[in-house]
């Protein structure tokens, strides 16, 4: 089966001050077509850039992708001019992201941004492209949409602009939506609902997913694949069942244990002390998340772990596990 | 009432666009409105000039030098015997028209650079910038005396001025909307425009411009007023307007005689009053619009 995306190695780093410093350093993951793929790590690990990599959406003259491939239903798109992308943008890939409130711009009408969109990859009339903004708008689940698509975003909640977010982003059917937080900023009975209408439309239109998040929980709903995402690196990829009965990797374990159970009475949650090092003070070499780790050996400080498969469909970098330890030449 | 009732409520009524609110918020303002109106009747008053009037605002007439007002010249006649209440007529169509089409360039050159500058950043808002700098620091007087000396002939004075005034006041205009941009297009709506494939020329246009458009707005009003002044000034040095055309700075420009000053006094006091005014009055409608158009005011 083709992959609908394929990463390779991609590095993406940032000018600070005349100096490259790589905020998404040698990720390599795939998606296959019609599945959910969840990316998971504390905020700062890298997840929007990675993902603002894959559109080439990156702040100009800031951030540059220095590495790597990515591919999009076999085809190289890392190269692309940005004539090329502003075809795929919106029409194939689509993207959806944490701040409904800002995402909408406030001076145009619901009806007119979905319009938007529609004409911007469709030769058709406008009275068409409402026509089928007022379906998206149904198929969202937004109520009394004769009404609502000739206002103006300022008068609607967060979990409604979502949904708008939604229903712009599906507008031309996309093969890829890449979900970036997008229930992050909601309440937790609203997030319910996006999440499932996330769902219901990835059914319905076969479409693959990126889901990023820094709440497993949200996973556990959702997804299929799982990668975990470290200061920059994955550390753990893997299926979702796989994750959740068989945590390899310190840092997912600690993640799993912060994640608030309704079984299970706990007085304080756990939260994974110290925090996600910054652009500038990545360690050059050993693990990233060796100053933060419970199972830390001294030989974390000076071999980078790499990512290897440990089981079946189950890959993990860490020490801990003897494929991970490059030196000693396995691979 | 739960609280989602009455957000339904709230919701039922149709939403009125942020352009409707500034609206309706610029005519409760009292000021803005008074300024308003009197700055429209003097622009009516200056374009229908010679159905008001028709005596000749060139025309030297030796008969009747310095005559104060008589209900023969509402406002007396002047050091050549020109009538001072036709001239001022005459007069407000050069100073307005230098400032609506000098407000009218500055905007254009100053939104385009500006817009271009803060939208695609780096080099290009790098050269852009260094060229608005070296424009604004271009020595003024020097500038209008060579640029009058080379036009002088081949266009009116009047566009001579427009064209001096405008080219060296858009460096500010174009500083403000770029850093007006800089600050809009972090805003989230810019970056979900650009992932459904929009141009940047459309994102420019159509999705930062109007969120800036209330800045636009005030400045290209207030820069108005700033271009009137311009005028009278240079008119008043003998740089600007030149004589055979009346405006309210070289009509002032008689008012260097000290005879005139002191006890001619309806021969200059009516164009001063007149820019005054006008200033003001611009000044009012910039200070409402700001009111209006600023969303943290917004009910
Ligand atoms: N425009 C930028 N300039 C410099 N550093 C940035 C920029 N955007 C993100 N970063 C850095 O890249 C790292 C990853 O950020 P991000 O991808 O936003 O994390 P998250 O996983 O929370 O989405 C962070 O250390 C952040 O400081
Ligand atoms: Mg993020």
């Amino acid at each position: 089966m083709d992959l609908m995306l394929e990463v390779k190695n991609l590095k993406t780093g940032f000018d600070i001050d005349g100096q490259i410093y790589h905020a998404v350093d040698d990720v390599s993951f795939s998606v296959e077509p019609g599945k959910i793929v969840g990316i998971v790590g504390e905020s700062g690990c890298g997840k929007s850039v990675m993902s603002l990599s894959v559109m080439q959406l990156l702040p100009k003259g800031i951030g540059q992708i220095t590495g790597g491939e990515i591919k999009f239903q076999g085809k190289n798109i890392e190269n692309y001019t940005n004539n090329q992308m502003n075809q795929i943008r919106g029409k194939d890939i689509s993207m959806i992201f944490q701040e409904p409130m800002t995402s909408l711009n406030p001076v145009f009408t619901i009806g007119s941004q979905i319009e938007e969109i529609i004409l911007n990859h469709n030769k058709i009339s406008k009275a068409e492209a409402r026509e089928r903004a007022i379906n998206l708008l149904r198929q969202v689940g937004i109520p009394r949409v004769e009404t609502i698509i000739d206002e103006y975003p300022h008068q609607l909640s967060g979990g409604m602009r979502q949904r708008i977010m939604i229903a712009i982003a599906i507008a031309c059917q996309p093969q890829l939506l890449i979900a970036d937080e997008p229930t992050t900023a909601l309440d937790v009975t609203v997030q319910a609902q996006i999440l499932e209408l996330l769902k219901k439309i990835q059914e319905q239109n076969n479409m693959s997913i990126i889901l990023i998040t820094h709440d497993l929980g949200v996973v556990a709903e959702l997804c299929d694949e799982v990668i975990i995402m470290y200061a920059g690196k994955i550390v753990e990829r893997t299926n979702v069942d796989k994750l959740f009965y068989d945590p390899q990797h310190p840092y997912t374990k600690l993640l799993m244990a912060s994640i608030p159970r309704l079984d299970i009475e706990v007085d304080t949650l756990e939260t994974i002390q110290g925090i996600v090092p910054s652009l500038k003070n990545m360690p050059k070499v050993g693990c990233r998340f060796m100053d933060r780790c419970p199972s830390a050996m001294p030989q974390c400080k000076t071999i980078t772990p790499k990512l290897a498969e440990i089981t079946d469909n189950h890959e993990v970098a860490c020490l801990l596990f003897e494929a991970s330890n490059s030196e000693k030449g396995v691979s | 009432m739960t609280l989602a009732d009455k957000q339904e409520a709230l919701t039922q009524q149709k939403s009125p666009s942020p352009w409707t609110i500034a609206r309706r918020k610029f005519v409760k303002n009292k000021l803005a409105m008074i300024s308003l109106t009197f700055l429209l009747t003097v622009i009516i008053l200056s374009i229908l000039a010679p159905y008001i009037t028709t005596k000749d605002i060139v025309r030297i007439d030796f008969t009747q030098i310095s005559q104060p007002p008589s209900s023969e010249s509402w406002l007396g006649t002047d050091t050549n015997g020109r009538d001072v209440f036709t001239r001022m007529l005459y007069a407000g169509r050069s100073s307005l028209t230098v400032g609506l089409t000098c407000m009218l360039f500055i905007t254009l050159i100053g939104t385009a650079v500006g817009a271009i500058a803060g939208y695609f950043g780096g080099k290009v808002d790098q050269w852009l910038m260094r060229f608005t700098d070296f424009m604004l620091m271009f020595p003024f007087m020097i500038f209008v005396i060579v640029l009058n000396t080379i036009l002088v002939g081949k266009i009116s004075g009047l566009w001579t001025l427009i064209i001096v005034i405008s080219l060296l006041s858009w460096g500010g205009f174009a500083r403000v909307v770029r850093s007006k941009v800089l600050a809009e297009k972090e805003n989230e709506y810019v970056l979900a425009a650009q992932s459904i494939g929009c141009k940047p020329y459309k994102i420019i246009m159509k999705h930062l411009l109007p969120n800036i458009a209330s800045i636009i707005i005030v400045q290209a009003t207030l820069m108005m007023a700033v271009t009137i002044v311009a005028e009278s000034g240079l008119s008043f040095l003998g740089l600007g307007v030149p004589p055979d055309t009346p405006s309210w700075g070289n009509m002032l420009f008689e008012a260097r005689n000290s005879d005139v000053l002191k006890e001619k006094v309806w021969i200059w006091v009516p164009p001063a009053v007149a820019i005054t005014l006008v200033i003001l009055s611009i000044n009012f409608i910039g200070e409402g619009l700001k009111d209006a158009l600023n969303p943290k005011s917004r009910r």
